[in-house]
């Protein structure tokens, strides 16, 4: 989705373990959701 | 959370999760308890580097404003913040905060980051933490955000992930995704 934004240059981190001892940790599991951080640019050309 | 930053919630909050996303204790020590008891973040932004002395940033969806003094340190007196948030608790939580911290590179805006209330090409880099995935229309979010960027700025920011698809049923659950 952020190539459909228009972004470019795109990184994700690892992942992090955000919800574990957390009382939503056994859906977070089930789903394996974790957070990343992300990082993207705005071309330098273009509009 | 703005009300009840100490209620039983299914994510961890406030100055341990901090430490678990890897946030630079020595900022982290610097603010009040009232932005740090608020936070709810679900990575660290920071993570893919810090901002730069002079910058102009928009923090998406800033709540206690955890993230946004996090930034404001970074871009030091030379550079500016501007905090955009929904919810008049939070902004009050904020201000209140930031009052306390004698910062005074930063601004509060009410407002949706569907519609930013921030005009186009202001800021060098936008930062986000577990707000995007909050928004049903996510690609206006970046489209928004590309909108405020100049060009060759950046967008950094956490977010969670699934590495499997959801149901249907968790998907229109409301109360999984708002608690």
């Amino acid at each position: 989705m952020l190539e459909q934004g228009g972004f470019v240059e795109i990184q994700i981190g690892s992942p992090v373990d955000t919800f574990g001892g957390a009382g939503g940790e056994s859906k977070a599991r089930l789903f394996e959701v974790y957070g990343y951080a992300f990082a993207a640019h705005k071309p330098i050309s273009g509009s | 959370m703005a009300v009840d930053p100490h209620g039983s919630y299914h994510f961890h909050t406030g100055r341990p999760l901090a430490r678990h996303l890897g946030y630079d204790e020595t900022v982290v020590a610097r603010m009040p308890e009232s932005a740090i008891e608020a936070f709810a973040g679900v990575g660290n932004p920071f993570s893919q580097g810090a901002l730069r002395p002079g910058e102009r940033g928009v923090d998406l969806g800033s709540g206690g404003g955890f993230d946004c003094f996090v930034a404001a340190e970074q871009v030091g007196t030379e550079g500016q913040v501007v905090s955009v948030d929904m919810t008049e608790e939070m902004l009050q939580r904020s201000r209140s905060a930031a009052s306390a911290m004698g910062l005074g590179n930063f601004e509060f805006r009410r407002g949706v980051i569907e519609d930013l209330p921030v005009e186009d090409g202001w800021a060098d880099v936008v930062i986000s933490n577990g707000v995007i995935n909050l928004c049903a229309d996510k690609l206006r979010v970046f489209n928004e955000i590309m909108r405020v960027l100049r060009r060759g700025g950046r967008l950094q920011f956490a977010d969670i992930a699934t590495g499997k698809a959801l149901p249907e049923a968790a998907i229109c659950y409301i109360d999984l995704w708002t608690d």
